[in-house]
């Protein structure tokens, strides 16, 4: 029987990390049993934490890449704990000792190389606006849109950025894009732990940025959102960042855009954990469906700040689920459950997850996934 | 001047000061200082040798002054400066220089530590020479106490002072005294029954010699400074004489009001009339009003519609009229024509309808004629002086009725054939058939007010020449106006005053097919409506503005709508037009609304070149009513619109002795508004014929409850009036309205909210056998005088609806811990069985620790309480249910005398304890054997596992937190909050009583949470703190405080706006500010601010602080 004592060496190396949360953890547990990942399977960030007050977590285990950073167990910890920024200092020692799951490598290696985790070329990051009434962004311009990468690249939720766009045009607003200027916001990889490469997107970010005088910036996906917003701050400098439902609902509270045409559908919005629990944006997109004539608005079952998360965040994306664990599956049951039509989102990664889960479980008859601005460009068409 | 011989002692303090500052060297340096006789150093300075040492060389050479380099003032100071007083050297002579705290303690460099050292040292030395000597004064200690709050703590603290045999004043805000305490049913560890052992106390205190106790009271207002508070105590009024007052609960049987219960924390209800618990003390009831209900201040005349209509809501419809009838009688009259201003503003209409108040009132006289009225018992006529009453209308019979209640003999004179004025002749039979005005004025008559009709008064003279004292003339404005039309005159054109009157008194007025009325009003539906049941065939309203300014009543003109009548707005006639004399036609000209004129609504008109012509037989005008001037006498003023001029409070006319009211001052008015006027009137004439003054205290002006709760209200329809059929109203002036039947009207009267609670039905003045009920009993506002004050206000539970996770709220059967507790109590709302809301049995009960407690997210501070009360639950429940007890917790705080022992006993009962807070509660089943529960999901930390663990019942342990008010109070009574919103001590450890106001104790839950032990133990330290003041009898007052000098102060009066200890005011005849020397503290604020230098800072001159920064710099 061997004497557990605290291995110091480990615990400065979560510390210098920026860990150093776990120090106020006293074990209730709340985190556990907050924790989505039970309701598949089991997953106790509490036992996660006590092993790292003690340095004794076991890099080379799977459990150290379960968190998805949905932030509900932070939001209820009674100390205040960052449990997200501990994880996140796990995976960042894991990343140095390269004890990183080969699929999520492959993710941060193409982020590296061509600025997208889905490994197309730089220079046809424009590509999915080059028939649209897009114009690049030079100095002068008012607003950057921020497309993501998502959107940029995958033709499946391509709508959502181009839905954004025909937005802007109808308000004549005067906007552009970066195109390959554009690098990933780096924000799911700083939760998986490569803090380097962050630091070295951002870096290129914010240099395109300040070459091209951008002062504001529209985002589509609620991950750049919080990135530019809460993380870009870091490096000395602040833009102004709004996401597109919230664009969406200063127009319609303004006056300025008015849907009209009716769309008779039964709708539950989705909360994506970045827009909700990161950010206390909940009321703004669902104000905008509201404003859509026809539209019955229903809450999910777990909504708001209860929101269930899809499972995409902090890398998790780029990591296999076994299907009998996927949490998208679960909450395609709850619109289902509701009777929704369609299952409104705001986020690229809830998309494609949801997406997902919709087409292996075989629902796609009945329920439709829409993303709000989607929804507001369907009720404004003639 | 005295030569200056200061001596400076350097303490080491161990190897605290000496560990860094070489003591020996500050020592020789002080020597070399001016003034300095003496300088020593010594290990311990505070010890009894080196007091000795101080002593000696004060005596030996002469010393003057006194330095002593050392700790910080506030260990030592105190004493030093009686080491100065013992060998009678003024103890303000002496000054301390810190050299551990600010030098010794925070620098590691032992050279440079003994540089600086010795620049504080020499600071001292020459601040210390600056130094007067100053007196301390004392001031007298007023040996009464106020306890404020009655809950364990308070009472506690007050039966040690009272046993003491010192007076306490016992202030509390409930009607009863007992606090939270009262509220529980077992006491842990020892299982006691709380009731049992604190009713003895609460029994103690309520007839102890020397305990003043002012239930139902709060404290308004504090001022004064220790051993001598002035404080002002409202007393609410209870409505309830207590001591005479037996408790016998007959009042709350027949109290048709209910509100939630606080006391049972919302789980019952209770009546307007309650007592919180049967162990009260006082044991007094007591009645919650509220103010005055919108209905009833809505009212012209002041009727009390919740009080008629609560009592109707609960069967007791003839106390029901009773309670109108205290103000006027026209229940069925009302109840059918009244224009309702009571449901304009009844809050029910903010939920969903306002409340039917007319229909209810005239349902209450329809069941009374139903059921057979009893002839009124006629009134004595007490009174000598005899009024007359000129015109029967509702004005004139209003005025007799309050005045024959008042016993004067009253007369009645009306010009036409029958009583009623336009009751009878102006309101057609289908909407007021004439026998409900006649019982009504039947009842009148029965009363002893003389009726004569067919008496037409010309010569108010004559009236006063037959012996009458007083005349109210109430004749109404009963002539039509005239339109001023070419044609008008043509036959066929009647005036809607006249046909209405000729239809009511049963002559035959035949009509043409076709009717046109012309106007808006009242008037002009009505006859609209009886030109149709007289056999016109066609109808029509021709009214000058839109629909939205109609004056008539909205439901009358949809009947009218109903029944046939077109009604062609915006539209005016401009002449009648003939054919043999005969009225043909009528052409009118279209409208539209311009800017709005004097009454407020939009001016109508003409479009040019827009005339029509409607064909009429008869044309109907009813476009306004005035006063018949020449029927008046002719030395009464008029005014410009043709009323008779009075003045508005008193309704005195320009001839002495004459009053008018009613349509006849106000122009065509509604019933309810001439019913005021005469009520108004016979207020008037009673204080005429008695020579008081008329217009003193008048008008009267009822305060509107403020906030009307609402919740968990739900929405009901208004019970909608049953109604005639079109087809049967043809032809007939059966009564279009038929009424609500028993049910109906109980039901619809349910829906009242009682914004103002107590409704003032005064059924429990009725039933009181001890006429213990004084429903005029007013606030009163007491002044006491105290030397200290024990603050004892208590604790507010943590609402956990907040928590939306544990679905507080949401769920039938998750709890909070009080609530818990009164389930619990056999007095409580399920006498003392455990079940859920069902009434079933709970099989498993999880009860969660830490709920609002140890959270960042609410309050970070350890209830301390509740580990122990969830042991208590479970005992409770395992002893009375056969369920199984889970408990979820992250620690078991088990400290106090049994607690530990207690927690082993549970154990031993089988308790299921988990280690994990509880992350959620659901019903929603992932399996079958969670179908139908409620979910507790938390992670067993210690197996490192998930639970989800079904169970019936959830039981929260809910926080302890401040008082809502503490903010309030805490200002009230120049307190602090700590950082957790609880009263602040003086010191957490070595003074948890005090407070830094001097004679203001904290004791109780008020200063934290705490368990009955030490609040018990708290509230003693606190009565001994006070006993020791009144022993000693008198309070030394620091001299170290601020002084104005008279000759500089401008009296900006800015010192006074700063000083936060309220020890400034002004003196309005010196027109300088003035500094209250018992509650300065000395902080300076005012001599900093002061920008004329007017104010001193004894102890801390400019010139003293100058020295000592000169001395640290040089």
């Amino acid at each position: 029987m061997k004497a557990v004592a605290p291995f110091k060496e480990a615990i400065d190396t979560v510390i210098e990390a920026g860990g150093d949360a776990f120090k106020l953890c006293y074990q209730c547990g709340v985190c556990s049993g907050s924790c989505p990942w039970n309701l598949v399977r089991t997953f106790l960030p509490r036992k996660l934490i006590r092993e790292t007050q003690f340095g004794l977590v076991d890099l080379e285990s799977d459990e150290i890449w379960r968190c998805v950073g949905c932030r509900t167990c932070v939001q209820r910890c009674p100390r205040g704990v960052e449990l997200v920024d501990i994880m996140r200092a796990i995976r960042r020692i894991a990343v140095e000792w390269r004890a990183v799951p080969a699929s999520l490598r492959t993710a941060m290696t193409s982020m590296g190389t061509v600025g997208n985790p889905w490994g197309e070329a730089r220079e046809k990051r424009a590509d999915w606006a080059k028939d649209l009434d897009v114009k690049t962004f030079t100095k002068g311009t008012e607003l950057l849109l921020f497309p993501c990468c998502t959107p940029a690249y995958d033709p499946r939720a391509r709508v959502m950025a181009t839905s954004v766009v025909k937005i802007l045009n109808a308000m004549g607003a005067d906007f552009g894009i970066l195109g390959v200027e554009e690098s990933c916001c780096g924000e799911s990889v700083r939760k998986a732990g490569d803090e380097a490469l962050f630091q070295s997107l951002a870096r290129d970010n914010i240099t395109a940025f300040v070459e091209n005088g951008v002062k504001k910036i529209l985002t589509v996906s609620p991950h750049c959102y919080n990135s530019f917003k809460k993380e870009y701050p870091e490096f000395g400098l602040e833009f102004e960042v709004i996401h597109s439902t919230q664009y969406l609902a200063e127009l319609i509270e303004q006056g300025r855009l008015k849907p009209t045409k009716e769309l008779n559908k039964r709708v539950a919005y989705h909360d994506s954990c970045c827009l909700g629990r990161y950010n206390d944006i909940y009321d703004e997109p669902r104000e905008v469906l509201k404003s859509i004539p026809g539209i019955e608005l229903v809450e999910l079952p777990d909504s708001r700040e209860e929101s269930l998360c899809c499972g995409g965040c902090a890398g998790r994306l780029w990591l296999e689920t076994p299907k009998e664990e996927r949490l998208s599956d679960i909450r395609i049951e709850q619109a289902l459950e509701v009777g929704a039509d369609v299952l409104a989102l705001s986020c690229p990664y809830c998309f494609l997850n949801l997406e997902d889960s919709l087409l292996t479980m075989g629902k796609g008859d009945v329920l439709e996934l829409k993303d709000v601005t989607q929804l507001v460009v369907e009720a404004i068409q003639e | 001047m005295e030569e200056k011989k200061i001596g400076v002692y350097v303490c080491h303090c161990g190897t605290n000061i000496a560990g860094t500052i070489d003591v020996e060297a500050v020592a020789e340096f002080a020597k070399t200082l001016g003034p300095v006789a003496v300088a020593r150093d010594y290990k311990f300075m505070c010890s009894d040798p080196g007091q000795a040492m101080i002593k000696d060389d004060i005596r030996d050479h002469g010393l003057n002054r006194v330095v002593v380099a050392a700790c910080s003032p506030r260990m030592h100071e105190p004493t030093f400066r009686r080491v100065c007083s013992d060998a009678r050297l003024n103890p303000y002579l002496f000054e301390m220089a810190n050299i551990r705290e600010h030098c010794a303690w925070v620098h590691e460099d032992g050279g440079a530590a003994t540089e600086k050292a010795k620049a504080i040292v020499n600071a001292a030395v020459r601040k210390v020479y600056l130094h007067e000597p100053l007196e301390t004064r004392e001031v007298p200690v007023n040996p009464n106490v106020l306890v404020v709050g009655g809950g364990i703590a308070g009472i506690q603290a007050a039966l040690e002072i009272a046993d003491s045999e010192h007076k306490v004043y016992l202030v509390e805000r409930e009607p009863s005294i007992g606090g939270h305490m009262i509220q529980l049913d077992k006491t842990f560890p020892t299982l006691d029954c709380s009731a049992c052992i604190l009713t003895p106390k609460m029994s103690a205190a309520g007839s102890h010699p020397y305990i003043e106790l002012m239930s139902y009271s709060e404290v308004a207002e504090v001022s004064g400074y220790v051993g001598n508070f002035k404080v002002k105590i409202r007393n609410k009024p209870r409505y309830v004489k207590v001591d005479k007052c037996t408790g016998c609960g007959e009042c709350a049987k027949a109290c048709p009001v209910e509100v939630p219960f606080e006391f049972e924390l919302g789980l019952i209800n209770r009546t307007a009339i309650y007592r919180p618990f049967p162990q009260a003390v006082p044991t007094a009831f007591v009645i919650d009003k509220r103010g005055y209900a919108p209905c009833r201040v809505a009212c012209p005349a002041g009727v009390n519609a919740q009080g008629y209509v609560s009592l109707i809501s609960r069967g007791k419809f003839k106390e029901a009229l009773g309670v109108l009838r205290r103000t006027m009688p026209f229940a069925g009259v009302c109840g059918r024509v009244c224009t309702h201003p009571c449901e304009l503003d009844c809050e029910r209409a903010t939920v969903d309808e306002p409340v039917a108040i007319r229909s209810l009132k005239r349902f209450m006289a329809d069941y009374e004629l139903r059921v057979g009225r009893e002839k009124a018992t006629p009134i004595e006529k007490t009174k000598e002086d005899k009024v007359a009453i000129v015109g029967s209308g509702p004005a004139g019979l209003a005025c007799g009725y309050d005045l024959i209640k008042q016993g004067y003999p009253v007369t009645v004179f009306e010009a036409l054939p029958q009583a009623g004025g336009l009751l009878r002749y102006g309101i057609p039979e289908y909407r007021l058939p004439q026998a409900v005005l006649d019982n009504e004025i039947k009842y009148i008559e029965e009363l002893g007010v003389e009726i004569k009709t067919s008496t037409p008064v010309t010569d108010i003279g004559q009236l006063f020449a037959q012996g009458y004292r007083a005349i109210f003339l109430a004749t109404g404005a009963g002539l039509s106006q005239k339109m001023g039309i070419p044609g008008e005159g043509i036959q066929g054109v009647i005036h809607a005053l006249s046909f209405l009157k000729q239809v009511n008194s049963g002559v035959k007025v035949s009509l043409g097919e076709r009717v046109a009325v012309i106007g808006g009003g009242n008037a002009a539906v009505d006859a609209a409506r009886v030109a149709l049941r007289l056999g016109a065939k066609e109808v029509a309203i021709v009214y000058r503005r839109s629909r939205e300014e109609m004056p008539a009543i909205a439901t009358e003109v949809l009947e009218a709508e109903r029944e046939g009548v077109n009604i062609h707005f915006l539209a005016t006639p401009v002449k009648a037009l003939a054919q043999d004399d005969r009225l043909t036609a009528i052409e009118c000209i279209r409208m539209e609304l311009g800017e709005p004129d004097a009454s407020g609504r939009r001016r109508p008109v003409p479009i040019k070149g827009s005339e029509f012509t409607i064909d009429v037989d008869n044309v109907i005008l009813a476009i306004g009513q005035t006063v018949d001037k020449a029927a008046l006498p002719k030395e009464l003023t008029f005014t410009g619109w043709g009323t008779l001029s009075v003045d508005p409070v008193s309704l005195h006319t320009n001839i002495d002795g004459v009053f008018a009211g009613g349509d006849v001052v106000a122009g065509p008015a509604d019933a309810i508004g001439a019913i005021a006027a005469g009520k108004e009137a016979a207020i008037s004439i009673d204080r005429y014929i008695r020579g008081v003054d008329l217009s003193e205290g008048r008008p009267e002006t009822l305060k509107r409850v403020e906030k009307v709760a609402k919740e968990g209200v739900q929405r009901k329809a208004r019970a909608a009036m049953p109604s005639l059929g079109l087809k049967k109203r043809e032809g007939s002036f059966a009564e279009v309205e038929l009424g609500f039947d028993e049910k109906a009207a109980m039901e619809e009267a349910k829906r009242c909210l009682n914004c103002a609670v107590c409704s003032e039905c005064l059924e429990c003045v009725r039933l009181c056998e001890a006429e213990a009920i004084d429903q005029g009993m007013e606030e009163e506002i007491v002044e006491v005088e105290v030397g200290s004050i024990i603050v004892a206000t208590g604790y507010d539970a943590f609402d956990p609806s907040v928590i939306s996770q544990y679905g507080y709220g949401r769920y039938d059967n998750v709890i909070s811990g009080l609530e818990f507790e009164r389930m619990c109590n056999a007095a409580g709302p399920t006498g003392g069985d455990i079940m859920l809301k069902n009434g079933k049995q709970p099989s498993a009960v999880a009860i969660l620790h830490c709920v609002g407690s140890r959270d960042a997210n609410y309050h970070e501070y350890c209830s301390r309480v509740c580990c122990m009360y969830a042991l208590k639950y479970s005992h409770l429940i395992k002893e009375r249910t056969d369920a199984d007890v889970y408990q979820m917790y992250m620690d078991m705080r088990c400290f106090g005398k049994g607690y530990e022992e207690f927690y082993k006993r549970l154990s031993e009962e089988g308790v299921n304890f988990i280690r994990g807070k509880v992350a959620k509660v659901t019903d929603r089943a992932t399996s079958d054997e969670e179908k139908g529960k409620l979910i507790v999901v938390c992670e067993d930390t210690l197996l490192g596992r998930i639970a989800r663990v079904p169970v019936d019942m959830v039981v929260l342990c809910t926080a302890l937190e401040a008082r809502a008010d503490a903010l309030a109070v805490a200002r009230m009574f120049s307190l602090s909050l700590s950082a957790d919103g609880f009263f602040l001590e003086k010191h957490p450890k070595l003074d948890p009583v005090a407070t830094m106001t001097d004679g203001i104790f904290v004791v109780g839950c008020c200063q934290g949470p705490k368990d009955i032990p030490d609040t018990v133990a708290q509230a003693s330290g606190a009565a001994a703190r006070a006993l020791a003041m009144i022993s000693k009898g008198k309070v030394e007052v620091e001299a170290a405080i601020a002084v104005v000098d008279e000759e500089i102060c401008s009296g900006c009066r800015i010192c006074e706006l700063l000083c936060t200890f309220n020890a400034i005011s002004y003196n309005e005849d010196k027109k300088i500010s003035v500094i209250n020397e018992a509650l300065c503290k000395g902080c300076g604020v005012c001599a900093a601010a002061c920008p004329s230098a007017a104010i001193t800072s004894k102890h801390f001159t400019a010139e003293q602080i100058m020295a000592e920064i000169e001395g640290v710099l040089v």
